[in-house]
């Protein structure tokens, strides 16, 4: 018995320890107090977004695993592959890694309780501007010692937004536009999402843009009433543009129907992270086909 | 009981027109000339087409279809309380519902072939999904001709969860998100898909069960009595049983495949209905479809009114009403009707 109780205390000491290995604290973007190793070798992102903001940072040689939804850069292909809805801790811890980042939008913070028991300090990186992606790439170049790089390609996305921007800001006319996420339940952004930030950008107005919830669902009577001139959306690969109607008969006088304005974006549209740059230059091409060309 | 009947029917006229007149941008007066110019087959000037699609095409079918659905419940919770003589029981908590969403969902997704149409095989699957979960929870609670009130609600909520961890699973396991989406929302019980097209099967089924039911006004009362004594009374009880669990699965599975699972409408309503009424169905049968229809009209317009704009699931509404008042019954232990 008393062997037990020691080999116990042996394993509750051990555990301790391994949380007290910690050289710097910093505060991710919850606000929450990370305690971090000072050299970093390995990481773990647990959202598409977060892997794609590590390797715009230039750290994507020290990510050693991603979720089973990434798919960009190609190079995460040769990668092991874990769950992250819901999260396997087996599998990332087994991937000894120092430090995971994770999203604010997809993951639950509860779960960075369960990687701190075993001595893996999770940081949170919240994107809900386009600000944010070039600030959180500027962040994990300093945490990752890569500040070089990731200032280099922050400056980029931002001289492209600034051009974007020079581009749009006189235009006369500024559609309203109707983001959609799918064709048939009508799942949208609301208050607080980067997406209001990219239409605008684009030269167009977000008619969700104050919309209480994050991610409301919207009601056709609602889209009737904004009268969108512009219907654009991450719609899936076999989206054609019937199936609007089809699914929301009423919206046949709408602006954006009368004048054959529905466009399908590019998928990485959903995922805030550097390509958001390019993503806002594709919305403003259909948004504005004759002031935007080039991209 | 002609006055009650009268009172009620008024009240729900009148929901109808406050609820396709709720929302913002379109005005009373424009509401009634869109409702008089479809009434009289287009007599005078066209509405705006903007408020003519909001009242006309959205707002409208809404509310039918929240009466058809609602009152669909009310009779259907009616004719169940009847089937096991006790007030607690209800398609919802007995497990009807959940099977007629596990079998809608599994024809969703694609696990079943479209037998005829794609708009009628959806009602087929919800309501072979739906006979299947009362036909286990019946078997379960029944022995040697005595049915066991405590096994009925367990073996209900046993065989709930059962069919609800069989939908969970085929949506989770569907390969297409978009769809995933579509159907945990539909999952919560809700009326945003209404259109005219889709009220046809439930307005079909619901008036089959409405007319067959009051066919069977009497020996339902005869039931009331018990097993022997209606027996004694020349209901044929075996026959009526049947009758009654394929009723209720098929008004329950086309309401299903149009709405989602909505809970404990035809818990409630029945039972508020008959303190007015009293026991006999000829007067509870048609008292519950209107109070039915009043009811979950009511609770859509609240589903509405919280999230202006948005959606929320109106079997969120009828199941925060629905559960306290379930408490109370199982409290006051009256298994019986007052």
């Amino acid at each position: 018995m008393r062997q037990i109780c020691l080999l116990f205390l042996v394993v509750i000491i051990a555990g301790c320890s391994a949380s007290l290995e910690s050289e710097r604290t910093v505060q991710d973007d919850l606000g929450r107090t990370v305690p971090l190793p000072s050299k970093i070798g390995r990481v773990a992102p647990l959202a598409p977004n977060v892997t794609e903001l590590l390797f715009a940072s230039g750290a994507g040689s020290k990510v050693v695993g991603v979720s089973a939804y990434d798919d960009y850069p190609p190079s995460v292909d040769s990668l092991p592959r874990y769950s992250v809805i819901p999260t396997d801790f087996e599998a990332i811890v087994a991937l000894d890694v120092d430090v995971i980042f994770a999203s604010e939008q997809v993951n639950n913070p509860r779960d960075a309780d369960i990687f701190a028991a075993v001595g893996i300090p999770v940081y949170f990186i919240a994107v809900n501007t386009l600000k944010d992606i070039t600030r959180a790439m500027r962040d994990l170049g300093k945490l990752l010692g890569t500040s070089e790089a990731a200032r280099r390609r922050a400056t980029q996305l931002e001289d492209s937004l600034t051009q974007l921007a020079a581009l749009t800001a006189n235009l006369p006319e500024k559609p309203n536009v109707l983001f959609l996420i799918e064709v048939a339940t009508l799942y949208s952004f609301g208050q607080g999402s980067y997406i209001h930030d990219m239409i605008d950008l684009a030269g167009g107005h977000s008619i969700t843009r104050s919309q209480s919830l994050r991610f409301p669902v919207l009601t056709d009577e609602f889209v009737l009433d904004s009268s969108p001139e512009v219907i654009a959306g991450s719609f899936g690969p076999g989206f054609e543009k019937s199936q609007l109607l089809s699914y929301h008969p009423t919206w046949d006088i709408l602006p954006a129907i009368v004048s054959d304005r529905v466009y399908r974006l590019d998928s990485a549209i959903l995922r805030p992270g550097p390509r958001l740059v390019a993503g806002s230059w594709e919305l403003a091409r259909v948004l504005h086909p004759e002031t935007v060309t080039n991209p | 009981m002609n006055r009650w009947i009268t009172a009620l029917l008024a009240v729900a006229l009148v929901s109808v027109i406050f609820s396709v007149s709720i929302g913002k941008e379109v005005s009373f007066a424009e509401v009634l000339s869109v409702l008089w110019h479809h009434a009289t087959f287009g007599y005078g000037a066209s509405p705006d087409p903007l408020v003519d699609r909001i009242v006309w095409q959205l707002r409208l079918p809404r509310a039918v279809l929240a009466l058809i659905v609602g009152g669909g419940l009310g009779i259907i919770g009616a004719a169940m309380q009847t089937l096991v003589r006790n007030p607690l029981a209800e398609p919802y908590i007995l497990g009807i519902s959940s099977g007629a969403t596990a079998g809608a969902s599994l024809f969703y997704l694609g696990f079943f072939p479209p037998l005829l149409s794609k708009a009628l095989s959806m009602p087929i699957a919800a309501f072979a999904g739906g006979l299947c979960a009362i036909l286990i929870v019946y078997s379960v609670a029944g022995s040697r001709g005595h049915l066991s009130v405590t096994r009925l609600l367990l073996a209900g909520v046993a065989v709930a969860s059962l069919m609800g961890a069989l939908a969970s699973f085929i949506t989770l396991s569907s390969p297409d998100p978009d769809k995933l989406r579509s159907v945990l929302f539909w999952l919560l019980g809700s009326l945003h898909l209404a259109t005219w097209n889709v009220l046809i099967w439930p307005a079909v089924a619901v008036s089959i069960g409405l007319v067959v039911l009051l066919m069977l006004a009497r020996p339902l009362d005869g039931m009331l009595t018990g097993d022997e004594a209606a027996h004694s009374l020349g209901v044929p009880v075996e026959l009526m049983k049947r009758i009654l669990i394929v009723l209720a699965s098929l008004v329950t599975g086309s309401i299903v495949a149009a709405s989602g699972a909505i809970g404990f409408v035809g818990l409630i309503v029945p039972h508020a209905v008959r303190s007015f009424t009293g026991v006999i169905h000829r007067r509870v049968l048609p008292a519950s479809f209107i109070a039915g229809a009043i009811f979950l009209l009511w609770a859509d317009l609240a589903a509405r009114a919280l999230l202006p704009g948005a959606q929320l699931p109106v079997g969120i509404v009828t199941a925060l009403c629905g559960v306290p008042f379930f408490l109370i019954l199982l409290r006051q232990n009256r298994h019986g009707f007052g």
